[in-house]
C-alpha cells in the first residue's frame, strides 16, 4: 500500500525521473527500463497465524465426576474373656558344655594320616612366612589425635564451688554419671551436692543440663553404677551413708540407703562398688568402704532399706607382717580404707588401699574375726592376707589388671604409681607421675599394657607400657588453671571414650586415638613377660 | 594309638596354640582347648567350613574344598574339613618374632 501511496504522489508530481523511481517500486528483475539489482524493493506482507494456545483459543467442554457414595454401618465389639500374663526377662544361663562324643579309632587315624601332611606343611609355611609381615588391617576409622568429645557441667552445682569427686559409666556405656563434692579438707557436713547424668546417646544434649539430676542433702564422694541395670547407680556420702539411686525416675529417685545407725560407716564414704552375690550371681549387693577402717558389704531389703549383710573390719594388729611398717603415730588400731579393686579373675579377692600408703590383699572368704570394738550388727572379720610396700603417702587409688590375674596398679599422694604383683610384697616398677598428688589411676580395658591417671596437676596420664616405661605416651591438659583432676573412667562399651571429672566441677569425655583402643597382636603375652619379672 | 601319635605331633609343633577335631555334626572328638573354648571353636568353625565348602561348589560344582585357613591379627586358623571328621588347628605366627 506504501507504494501505490508514492506512485500516486509523484504522478501528480509529473516528472518522468519520477515515472522511473515510481515503477521501480514493482518487483521484478532486471531488464531494459527497469532499474539494477542493488535497488530498494518492498514486498508484500506475509502473515503467519499465531500457533499460541491463547490465541487460538481454549476448546472448553464441561464435565464432572463424583464418587460414589461410602456404604457405612455401625457395628459394636467387646472382648469377653481376657487373660493377663507377664513376662520378664531373665539372666543369661551359662551354656552347658557337651561331653567329648564317641568315635571310630581307626577310622579317625585313617583321616588324621591323610590330613597330616598337609596340615605339617601349612604349619611350617606360616612359621616362616613374611608374608603378613606389617599388614595390617583397619576396621574402625582411624584417629590420629586425642580429642575432647563433651565439657559437662552442672551450673548450679559449679556456683556452689563444688568438685566432681567421683565418675561411672553405666552398663550401656550410653550414660555417664558424675558426683558433686568436696575433696580438699574441711567440714562439708552441711553442704547440700548433686549426682548428675548425661545421656551421650540421646539427641539434643545440653552439655549444661543433665538428662538427670538428683540433690543430695550431704556432699557425695564417691559413685558406682549397677553393673546390667542401666540406670541404678549407688553413691558414698560425707555423712558415711549409702544410698542407691534409680535416675529413671526423676520425682524420687531414692532407692535404698543405710540410713545412720550403728552400722553405717563413722567416716566419710571412700568408695562403693557392686559385688555379685554369692548365691544368686544375678543379684548384686554394695560394697562400701571408708577411712574409718570398715569395708561393708549391704544388700537392699523391704522399703528402701540398705542392712549390712557382712562386714570386714582392718585391725592394725591383724595385718599380715609381709612388710614392716611404721607403728601408726596416734595409737589408733584401726587401718583407714581409702580405694578398692576387685580381680576380674577371682571375684572374691580385692585389694583394699590405705591411709598408711599400703595396699592390702583382701578376700571376701576371710574367717578370722576383728579385733576391734566397733558396734555391728554382724560380726566383723580381719580381710587382710598379704600387706605389699608402702607409698609416700596415703593410696588414693588402686585398679586391678583385667587381662592379668597378679597385676594392679596403685596411686597416691606421693605423686607415683606402682605397679605390683600380687606375688611379692615389693612393687614392680614405680613411676612419678606427678610432684603433686595423683587422684586417679584406671587399667584400659581394652589394652593391657595401657592405663591412665589423673594429676594434681590437671592433667590425665595416658601410660603405654609397651611404647615407653618411663614417660606418658600422651598427656592431656584438662584444666587450664592446674586445678586437679580427681577422678576418671574408661567406658568399657565404648573403648575409644575415657570420662575425666575436675575441682571446677566440670566433667570432660574424651575421645582416645585409635592407639589406645587396639590391642596389638602379642600384648597380652607381653604383660605376662613383665609380670614375670618377679624378683626371687 | 596312632591316631593319638599324630595329633601330639601336630600339638606341639611351633607355634600351635591348641587343636580340636570334630565330626560330620560338628561334635567334639578330642581338644586341647578348655570346655568353653571347645565349644566355641567347634560351632562356630564348622559353620564356617561348611560356608566355605558351599562357595566353592557354587562357583565350580566339579570343585570341592580341601583346606582353609583364616588369618586374623593374632592367629591363623586352619581347618583341613573330611567326610566324616574335620581338623582344626590354631597357630599364633608370631611367637617366635618377640624381639621387644
Amino acid at each position: 500500500t506504501a507504494t501505490r501511496a508514492q506512485s500516486g504522489l509523484l504522478e501528480r508530481a509529473g516528472s518522468a525521473g519520477v515515472a522511473v523511481l515510481a515503477t521501480g517500486g514493482v518487483a521484478s528483475g532486471p531488464g531494459p527500463g527497469r532499474p539494477g539489482p542493488l535497488q530498494d524493493e518492498t514486498l508484500g506482507v506475509a502473515s503467519v497465524p499465531s500457533q499460541w494456545r491463547a490465541v487460538q483459543g481454549i476448546r472448553e467442554e464441561t464435565k464432572s465426576c463424583q464418587t460414589a457414595s461410602i456404604a457405612t454401618a455401625n457395628a459394636s465389639a467387646q472382648a469377653r474373656n481376657h487373660v493377663d500374663a507377664q513376662v520378664q526377662t531373665e539372666a543369661p544361663v551359662p551354656v552347658s558344655v557337651q561331653p567329648l562324643s564317641r568315635y571310630d579309632v581307626p577310622r579317625l587315624a585313617a583321616f588324621l594320616r591323610r590330613v597330616e601332611a598337609m596340615v605339617i606343611r601349612e604349619l611350617n609355611k606360616n612359621w616362616q612366612s613374611h608374608a603378613f609381615d606389617g599388614f595390617e588391617v583397619n576396621w574402625t576409622e582411624q584417629q590420629q589425635m586425642v580429642s575432647c568429645l563433651y565439657t559437662l557441667g552442672y551450673p548450679p552445682a559449679q556456683a556452689q564451688g563444688l568438685h566432681v569427686t567421683g565418675i561411672s559409666w553405666n552398663s550401656t556405656g550410653s550414660v555417664v554419671a558424675c558426683a558433686y563434692g568436696r575433696l580438699d579438707h574441711g567440714d562439708w557436713s552441711t553442704l547440700k551436692s548433686f549426682v548428675c547424668a548425661w545421656n551421650l546417646d540421646r539427641r539434643g544434649l545440653s552439655p549444661r543440663q543433665p538428662s538427670a539430676v538428683v540433690e543430695v542433702p550431704s556432699a557425695v564422694l564417691c559413685l558406682a553404677f549397677h553393673p546390667t541395670q542401666p540406670s541404678h547407680v549407688a553413691g558414698g556420702l560425707y555423712s558415711g551413708e549409702v544410698l542407691v539411686w534409680d535416675l529413671s525416675r526423676p520425682e524420687d529417685p531414692l532407692l535404698w540407703r543405710t540410713g545412720l545407725t550403728d552400722d553405717t560407716h563413722t567416716d566419710p564414704v571412700s568408695q562403693v562398688a557392686w559385688l555379685p552375690e554369692p548365691e544368686h550371681s544375678h543379684r548384686f549387693q554394695v560394697l562400701s568402704i571408708a577411712t574409718d577402717g570398715k569395708v561393708l558389704l549391704w544388700r537392699g531389703v523391704g522399703a528402701g532399706q540398705l542392712q549390712l549383710t557382712e562386714g570386714f573390719a582392718l585391725v592394725m594388729q591383724q595385718l599380715p607382717r609381709s612388710t614392716k611398717l611404721k607403728k601408726h603415730p596416734r595409737g589408733e588400731t584401726e587401718v583407714g580404707a581409702t580405694a578398692v579393686a576387685f580381680s576380674s579373675f577371682d571375684p572374691r579377692l580385692f585389694i583394699l588401699g590405705t591411709e598408711g600408703g599400703f595396699p592390702l590383699k583382701c578376700s571376701l572368704a576371710a574367717g578370722e574375726a576383728a579385733l576391734t570394738r566397733m558396734p555391728s550388727s554382724v560380726p566383723l572379720r580381719a580381710p587382710a592376707q598379704f600387706t605389699f610396700s608402702p607409698h609416700g603417702g596415703p593410696i588414693y587409688a588402686v585398679s586391678c589388671s583385667p587381662f592379668h590375674r597378679n597385676l594392679f596398679l596403685s596411686a597416691g599422694t606421693d605423686g607415683h604409681v606402682h605397679l605390683y604383683s600380687m606375688l611379692q610384697a615389693p612393687p614392680l616398677t614405680s613411676l612419678q607421675l606427678s610432684l603433686k598428688y595423683l587422684f586417679a589411676v584406671r587399667w584400659s580395658p581394652v589394652r593391657p599394657l595401657v592405663f591412665a591417671a589423673a594429676s594434681g596437676e590437671g592433667d590425665v596420664q595416658l601410660f603405654d607400657l609397651q611404647k615407653s616405661s618411663q614417660k606418658p605416651t600422651v598427656l592431656i591438659k584438662q584444666t587450664q588453671d592446674e586445678s586437679p583432676v580427681y577422678c576418671l573412667e574408661f567406658n568399657s562399651q565404648q573403648t575409644q571414650l575415657l570420662a575425666a571429672g575436675d575441682a571446677q566441677g566440670t566433667v570432660k569425655v574424651w575421645q582416645l586415638s585409635t592407639e589406645f583402643t587396639e590391642q596389638g597382636p602379642r600384648e597380652a603375652e607381653d604383660l605376662d613377660l613383665l609380670a614375670a619379672e618377679v624378683a626371687t | 594309638n596312632e591316631a593319638e601319635e599324630i595329633l601330639n605331633r601336630i600339638k606341639n609343633h611351633k607355634g600351635v596354640v591348641g587343636i580340636l577335631v570334630v565330626n560330620s555334626e560338628g561334635l567334639i572328638i578330642k581338644s586341647t582347648f578348655d570346655e568353653q573354648q571347645s565349644d566355641l571353636h567347634a560351632t562356630l568353625l564348622t559353620q564356617l567350613s561348611d560356608k566355605a565348602r558351599d562357595v566353592v561348589r557354587e562357583l565350580d560344582p566339579q570343585n570341592d574344598i580341601s583346606f582353609l585357613r583364616l588369618r586374623s591379627k593374632k592367629h591363623e586358623i586352619m581347618i583341613a574339613p573330611d567326610k566324616e571328621y574335620t581338623l582344626i588347628v590354631v597357630q599364633d605366627p608370631y611367637a617366635h618374632k618377640d624381639s621387644s
